[in-house]
């Protein structure tokens, strides 16, 4: 980790059942920094991401319901969970599905705090 | 063309000062042509301006369009004409069933079963008072019947929670998604959804988790569920801040439950 934010994506890798964990630039889809398993692209994972934060955001904007704060996506064997909408940035972390999301909520709000 | 549609079509064409229009309008709207539904009730309207059933025709269609502001309007005026119509009496019940009006919805449906409702206005008021609010499968549909955007009403006992299904492409297939003013944003919705599908399906692939199951966020002022249907589709649930995200995701479970029955319903019938 090189720089400002690697504290905060310690803490986020801490949490049992997280495989990693990104800061993106919801924009451009292009990663800040980010804690990943080996092997992993994460530059990729990234884009995808922030692509998906990008449309829930243009989703609730149609829908009026204001800014986007925490998403997660559940699937067969795992979940994404991401927080965002302040300065651009987008906090991700890829998850077990035993993995605690109520706690992955609670810290990912915490990171985004510090980080802004 | 229904043989229906070009009966009554012609008998409108030979005489256009009749009431066929009334009988062509219903043809039409059941057959999916809401906006000629529409245009057939509007110019019979001019001509017969205190013709109660055709303030009925004119509400029914203004539902077809999501437009339930119109439509309590033409329900209103048939009970001015037509104090004790059954059939406007059931669709305000149901309006305001929807807006979370419950006392007045009560009130409308005892009109209804003091003149005749039938049993599905007698259940829809047994629904409510014993239940607070939640009706059952069967009696929503009898009281709103071959509307697919009442599709998930009877779930969605918060005037705040709406349910909304889309196809593949993004075009609403059932359900309603309301703002707080009432306002159908169904289409905008569906317009802005598209395609979030192909976004979690090369994000989970990618990822190799699996194929995915739900999304659900969190916006200023309210929390959204999504899931992905059957015919490769999507549907999505909202519901107000104060609702626990646990809670919408059973929402979210049992909209789905319905969307799957409808789905294949249609596919069979």
């Amino acid at each position: 980790m090189t720089n400002a934010f690697g504290s905060v994506l310690e803490l986020l890798t801490r949490q049992r059942g997280v495989r990693s964990s990104l800061i993106v630039s919801e924009t451009d889809g292009l990663i800040v920094d980010a804690t990943l398993r080996f092997g992993e692209d994460g530059d990729r994972v990234a884009a995808l991401a922030a692509s998906l934060y990008r449309k829930a955001r243009l989703s609730a904007a149609a829908a009026r319901l204001g800014d986007v704060g925490f998403l997660q996506l559940d699937a067969e064997q795992g979940r994404i969970c991401a927080v965002g909408g302040r300065n651009d940035l987008v906090l991700m972390v890829v998850a077990e599905p035993t993995a605690n999301v109520g706690l992955i909520r609670v810290e990912l709000l915490k990171a985004l705090e510090a980080i802004s | 063309m229904s043989s229906d549609i070009q009966r009554w079509s012609d008998e409108l064409a030979r005489n256009p000062a009749s009431l066929a229009f009334i009988d062509l309008g219903e043809a039409l709207r059941r057959d999916g042509q809401i906006e000629v539904a529409f245009r057939i009730a509007r110019r019979g309207l001019d001509r017969h301006p205190a013709n109660v059933e055709a303030h009925n025709l004119m509400a029914r269609v203004a539902v077809d369009r999501k437009d339930l502001v119109s439509a309590a309007e033409e329900w209103q005026m048939v009970l001015r004409l037509a104090p004790d119509h059954v059939g406007a009496l059931k669709g305000l019940g149901f309006i305001c069933y929807q807006e979370g009006r419950l006392e007045d919805a009560e009130r409308y449906l005892n009109h209804a079963a003091s003149r005749g409702g039938g049993p599905s206005v007698t259940a829809a008021l047994d629904s409510i008072r014993r239940t607070s609010g939640e009706l059952s499968t069967a009696t929503v549909e009898a009281l709103a019947p071959s509307d697919p955007q009442w599709l998930f009403a009877d779930l969605l006992v918060d005037a705040e929670q709406t349910s909304l299904l889309l196809d593949e492409s993004g075009y609403v297939l059932g359900g309603l998604y309301l703002d707080a003013d009432g306002t159908d944003l169904a289409h905008e919705i569906g317009a802005q959804l598209s395609g979030i599908s192909d976004e979690a399906v090369r994000a989970t692939r990618h990822l190799g988790i699996g194929d995915w199951k739900s999304i659900v966020f969190e916006t200023e002022i309210a929390s959204v569920a999504m899931a992905p249907t059957s015919n490769k589709g999507l549907l999505v649930v909202a519901a107000s801040r104060a609702t626990p995200l646990g809670l919408l995701r059973r929402l979210l479970d049992q909209c789905a439950a319905r969307a799957t029955r409808w789905l294949h319903d249609g596919a069979t019938r």
